[in-house]
């Protein structure tokens, strides 16, 4: 594989995106928007009381930390792939001398570098205003840090095969918005995932959304025992290799399957 | 009457142009159940945890929901669509066609209110009333015959408020070209999806009096539960045409901005 070509082509990506900024803001805003009107709906549903042994200043950490990974861990693989399967630019791709990995990865960091200097700063002012609580150990940074490596992972290959499904579908992008409903309910964006009832805790335990978004989160803002983060890394990893697995067997019999339309 | 003649056509022509696409109708199906379920499960997590939302019960809350589903179709049947085609990603502004638009024989403004509908938002609409319905039923008594009518007045005033903000923010475009301004008044109306009274002071105060989203939905949804005071009412009705006048003088100052490009 050439690397140092992925590199070179990774930074050229970056800057280039850069000069979109005006747009990339734009999206960044509005991805922060679902998850700040879920925290003022929490935060006013929880008064001085706190629900469930949440209090605000726990709510407003939680909410803030979960935006910075929300947008971390995003993926837009379906536009950055999808796209160019969907309209036969993967051409090009297939014929450069650097795997086409390398052409998503480039996007994917050009993307979050961009959304991150939008997102960061603001998130911070917000910060500033509404006074998170935030009180967490070396031992839980840590663990933090590589659910959080994991849970970019698990939503990165995740979103690539749902975008290599272009290959077989050609609205196969319908399916991003089940997706971002299940993320939505799931992922512990609409409420902290304690807070669902019962049965959809139950299923956001097992499904893969949680471990994108909610789970580190969940760390940071010392929710978890130490049992239940070994367990969510665990479940973590298993849906990760799960999606790896899909996605090399999808990538493999959908370049079969594939011929370019147009010129 | 010759501006109803003009918008018959302009629906004969749009359904002609959708039916094409057969695939679309199931895509924008899932779309509005998808979105119909996570906004009635959102409500439903909330309420498994408290009785009360700053005065708002489940049934006011529910019937809040309904007002922004109904809003949002009819945003979603002609507003949205029409003025996309003006200002959208690449669209007249952007490209230089708006000069045929502005060279037509009628009134501009009425031109790019109408011109473009989309029926299959007609689904939205219908399940936004059977959300009505649904929390009506829910609610201790039935309601008069006088709070429907303050419901229909303030949401004909909501619809005329939701127009005149997505028509100015359409019309800064011409100030800035290549600034998604209508992107940026999406995200704010998802604050719309809960009463106004649960944000922060200065933010109620923004969404009240400055970009008045917040009213769109609350309003309909205190007159559904009875809840209104005339002078609310009379307020809204006031905001909705002064928004409108305001907007629509935005609009032809936008236009007289307007430089054409060439290609």
């Amino acid at each position: 594989m050439n690397h140092r070509g992925g590199f070179a082509l990774i930074k050229s990506t970056w800057l280039s995106w850069l000069q979109y900024r005006s747009f990339f803001f734009v999206l960044a805003f509005g991805w922060m928007i679902p998850p700040l009107v879920a925290m003022f709906v929490w935060l006013a549903a929880s008064g001085q009381d706190g629900i469930q042994g949440i209090h605000r200043s726990e709510f407003v950490a939680y909410y803030l930390v979960l935006i910075l990974v929300n947008q971390i861990t995003y993926s837009q693989a379906n536009w950055t792939l999808g796209d160019v399967i969907r309209e036969g630019l993967l051409n090009n791709w297939l014929l450069r001398p650097i795997s086409p990995v390398y052409q998503v990865l480039s996007s994917e960091f050009a993307g979050k570098f961009v959304y991150l200097v939008f997102t960061v700063p603001l998130t911070i002012l917000l910060g500033l205003v509404l006074r998170p609580k935030i009180d967490i150990s070396f031992l839980q940074l840590s663990f933090f840090l590589l659910s959080l490596i994991l849970a970019w992972g698990l939503r990165f290959v995740w979103g690539y095969w749902l975008a290599l499904l272009a290959f077989w579908f050609t609205r196969a992008d319908a399916l991003l918005a089940l997706q971002d409903s299940l993320v939505f309910i799931f992922s512990g964006m609409i409420a902290p995932v304690s807070l669902l009832p019962g049965f959809l805790q139950d299923i956001a335990t097992f499904l893969p959304f949680r471990y994108m978004v909610g789970f580190p989160v969940e760390i940071f803002t010392n929710q978890l025992t130490l049992a239940e983060i070994g367990l969510g890394l665990l479940i973590q990893s298993i849906w990760l290799i799960i999606a790896l697995i899909l996605c090399s067997w999808l990538w493999k019999n959908g370049l079969r399957r594939y011929s370019a339309i147009g010129g | 009457m010759f501006p109803f003649t003009l918008i018959k056509s302009f629906i004969r022509v749009s359904v002609l142009q959708n039916i094409a696409y057969r695939a679309n109708f199931w895509i924008d199906l899932l779309n509005s159940l998808l979105n119909l379920v996570v906004s009635i499960t959102a409500i439903f997590i909330l309420f498994q945890q408290i009785t009360e939302l700053n005065g708002w019960d489940l049934s006011a809350t529910l019937g809040l929901v309904g007002v922004y589903l109904i809003v949002s179709a009819l945003r979603g049947l002609f507003i949205g669509p029409s003025l996309e085609a003006l200002v959208g990603l690449g669209q007249e502004v952007w490209s230089g066609n708006f000069d045929f638009t502005l060279l037509r024989p009628i009134n501009t403004q009425f031109f790019v209110t109408f011109r473009i509908w989309r029926m299959n938002a007609l689904l939205d609409l219908f399940l936004g009333m059977l959300v009505i319905a649904f929390a009506i039923t829910r609610s201790a008594s039935p309601v008069p015959f006088w709070d429907w009518l303050l419901f229909g007045i303030t949401l004909i005033a909501s619809v005329l408020t939701l127009y005149a903000l997505l028509l100015a923010f359409s019309s800064l475009v011409f100030w800035s070209p290549g600034f998604l301004f209508t992107w940026v008044f999406n995200a704010l109306f998802q604050l719309a999806r809960y009463p106004v009274n649960i944000y922060p002071p200065a933010l109620r105060i923004l969404l009240t009096w400055i970009i008045p989203v917040g009213l769109i939905t609350t309003i309909p949804a205190m007159a559904l539960s009875g809840t209104a005071a005339m002078n609310t009412v009379l307020i809204a009705v006031l905001v909705a045409i002064l928004m409108f006048f305001a907007a629509s003088w935005l609009f032809q100052k936008g236009i007289r901005k307007y430089n054409s490009v060439s290609s």
